[in-house]
């Protein structure tokens, strides 16, 4: 396995078209990082590079020691697992899995090995003699990922592999990839547009946007300390709440306002807002559904951040409840344990916790304070 | 001819039912395939049998037996053993290869038919009738796919692209020169254009993954009859040339959806030439630089809003409105009105064009 060093790379097309930007990251050896962004943000292009499928326009890569720019895919030594795959109709497992070692005109013994090997680590052993039309869903895109495997690559690359599989097979096909990475110990760069695989795969996360890496981080650190926005926007389902807000002081304290709404902030926060000169600014307001709560000891706890709504829509998701709701002109989510006692058109009270709030640069967008 | 390893199978199969070995020569007695350990010491009397009237003999405990494919000569058979059986083996074995060099005779015909018919090379009639004779369906609906691959030659790549098709039993996979493959597809009829396109995408994946090489795929419209199968392949080539113009970094590229572009293409050089020189004289469109290339792309792409597009620029809107102004002053049209929008973004296509089709030489 390899570690990946990616230096100043840029992708520009003929028409100008900048895809990527300057991106720069270092991937250890073993690590399971994940490209992530709304579409058209460059991660798939990063792949491509990566794989050798797209010229570098400028900037260097290393897979291990080695600069690679101008080094041809298939001597990259890294095996790649795309959203469209397919299995050949009239071949055997066996026979799918060992095709690509076949066209590298490996000899036949270590093809053996390999398909048995990578076989027992999909526990795809019985499956060996089937063709693809008795397999199922799932083991078929275990076929796809044995392809692969059999290569004993470098570096994993893998393109929102399971994009095309329902959203049950995508649950099991995630815990799968989540167990081969402790199997194979290897390197995998994953790319994908689902935040829920980002979250759940990954030892770090590159969330990027319009061809920049906005933020490299673990994904617990992601979620609660986003650098910018987009960030803090993009990652968690249903997303952050935003409001714009004017930061007033009063005395020692800081508030956000909006309307008629008023939220004094934590001693900590206040001291950055007034630091960073934001007092009397325009900035915006983010709190995460499941930072707002409606327990009586919430409410009792926080009546400096307490507002009082109407529910406007209620949505039972079994283990939560998300309540929709406007708050001077702007829509909220909040997610509360499903024992509420809330209703559309209750009018209720709501405590928005205050060392959960994030305050954003309305001009730069970039994070104020976590 | 059959290739030798398929020859070789086809023997060892019927050894491995019948017990009786085999061998085939080529007519000047050269092994083609066998699993006799002493085919060698045969031959010798393979060259004379060859050489005589004889059809069949018995000769060195073999049994010899002629394949013949429209009157000449193209294998012997060799059934080892003097039994019954040897005899009734060898025939069957000689029968099968005879049979194996009329289906790949077969094959060979089709390829060329679609070659031909690919490349307008046969009169409307003569379609038909070798159709006919190939027992090839005239009325139904097929459509051609161009593959480019990035290396002359790619076996690996029409390796992949023959198996991932080989339940599809009606399509012809052929070639016309040596970067493209050509598969000329029969459309299903529940199968729509975007169905098609998707499955140029998982083409297009598994030629990645699998053979790890760089592909184009270009699509033609689909067609009704096969007379009009050529002018599929015309679009093909055409999506594949202005696909590589107009839609950089788009690795599938479907005729129907060319856009202006198609249009482009099609203009004389000199027409092109003109329109630039009236509209720009001196400063031509090829003059912007990179930067205020992607300043008008991304601003088109937002729809002309300037907040927005300053936004994705990560640029403060007033670097945005200089930029915007510089290029007013360099090209003398304002890309903030929608008609000198227009002309600059058919501009920048057409010295594309321009550019792309002097250095191509054409």
């Amino acid at each position: 396995m390899a570690s990946l060093s990616l230096k100043n790379i840029s992708k520009v097309y003929p028409n100008g078209f900048v895809a990527v930007k300057d991106f720069n990251l270092e991937i250890e050896d073993k690590e399971f990082i994940i490209f992530v962004g709304p579409s058209g943000c460059g991660k798939s292009t990063t792949l491509r590079m990566i794989a050798g499928l797209e010229e570098i326009s400028s900037g260097e890569l290393y897979i291990g020691d080695k600069l690679v720019n101008d080094v041809e895919p298939k001597d990259r030594d890294i095996a790649m697992v795309f959203q469209n795959y397919a299995l050949y109709p009239h071949m055997s497992v066996f026979d799918n899995m060992a095709f690509g070692l076949k066209l590298r005109k490996i000899p036949k013994e270590q093809i053996k090995r390999q398909v048995d090997e990578a076989a027992r680590i999909l526990d795809l052993e019985n499956l060996l003699d089937r063709k693809p039309k008795a397999l199922s869903g799932g083991q078929r895109q275990r076929v796809a990922m044995g392809r692969a495997i059999v290569r004993n690559p470098k570096v994993f690359l893998m393109d929102e592999p399971l994009s095309n599989l329902d959203a049950k097979l995508r649950v099991q096909m995630r815990v799968e990839i989540s167990r081969l990475h402790k199997k194979l110990e290897s390197t995998i760069i994953y790319v994908t547009h689902d935040q829920t695989e980002a979250m759940t795969l990954g030892t770090r996360i590159v969330v990027m946007r319009d061809g920049l890496i906005q933020q490299v981080d673990s994904p617990i650190n992601l979620y609660n300390y986003p650098t910018n926005l987009f960030v803090a926007g993009f990652m968690g389902s249903p997303a952050m709440n935003f409001v714009d807000a004017e930061a007033v002081q009063e005395g020692d304290s800081v508030s956000l306002k909006f309307g008629k709404v008023s939220i004094k902030l934590p001693e900590k926060k206040a001291k950055a807002l007034i630091d960073g000169g934001y007092i009397g600014k325009k900035v915006v307001m983010g709190i995460r559904p499941e930072d707002i709560h409606d327990e009586e000891v919430m409410l009792a706890n926080n009546p400096e951040t307490t507002v009082e709504v109407t529910i406007r829509l209620y949505e039972l998701l079994g283990a939560e409840v998300f309540l929709y709701f406007d708050l001077e002109g702007t829509s909220f989510t909040a997610r509360v344990n499903p024992r509420t006692t809330a209703k559309i058109d209750d009018t209720i009270k709501l405590a928005l916790d205050p060392n959960k709030i994030h305050v954003f640069d309305k001009e730069t967008e970039m994070t104020i304070t976590n | 001819m059959i290739s030798n390893p398929i020859l070789q199978k086809t023997l060892d199969g019927i050894t491995e039912i019948s017990r009786v070995e085999l061998c085939a020569f080529e007519t000047d007695g050269k092994i083609a395939a066998s699993n006799f350990e002493d085919a060698k010491n045969y031959e010798d009397a393979v060259v004379d049998f060859a050489d005589s009237a004889a059809e069949n003999q018995e000769s060195k405990g073999c049994y010899f037996f002629k394949v013949s494919d429209e009157g000449s000569l193209e294998y012997i058979i060799l059934a080892k053993g003097g039994s019954g059986d040897a005899y009734m083996v060898g025939k069957m074995a000689a029968f099968q290869v005879q049979n194996l060099l009329s289906a790949y005779k077969d094959r060979f015909d089709k390829d060329n038919f679609v070659k031909s018919l690919l490349l307008d090379n046969m009169l409307l009639v003569d379609i038909y009738n070798r159709a006919k004779k190939l027992h090839i369906e005239t009325e139904v609906s097929r459509i051609v796919i161009i593959i480019e691959t990035q290396h002359e030659k790619d076996s690996n790549a029409l390796e992949i692209v023959r198996n991932l098709n080989s339940s599809r039993t009606r399509d012809f996979i052929t070639a016309v020169d040596e970067k493209n493959i050509i598969i000329v597809r029969e459309v299903k009829a529940d199968e729509t254009y975007d169905d098609i396109i998707k499955s140029c995408y998982t083409l297009l994946d598994m030629l990645n993954m699998e053979a790890m090489s760089q592909a184009y795929i270009a699509l033609g419209t689909v067609v009704g009859e096969i007379r009009e199968v050529s002018k599929s392949y015309k679009e093909a080539k055409m999506a594949l040339n202005v696909g590589k113009i107009f839609y950089d970094g788009q690795k599938v590229i479907a005729y129907s959806k060319l856009g202006i572009g198609r249009i482009i293409y099609q203009l004389p050089m000199p027409v092109c030439a003109t329109f630039i020189k009236e509209i720009f004289g001196e400063h031509t469109p090829d003059s912007l630089d990179a930067e205020t290339i992607e300043t008008v792309t991304k601003f088109f792409e937002n729809d002309f809003n300037v907040s927005e597009t300053a936004r994705k620029l990560y640029i403060h809107r007033n670097t945005l409105v200089y930029r915007l102004d510089k290029i007013q002053k360099i090209t003398g049209l304002d890309v903030r009105n929608f008609n000198d929008a227009v002309t600059l973004t058919i501009s920048l296509m057409v010295t594309k064009y321009m550019k792309y089709m002097e250095t191509t030489n054409f």
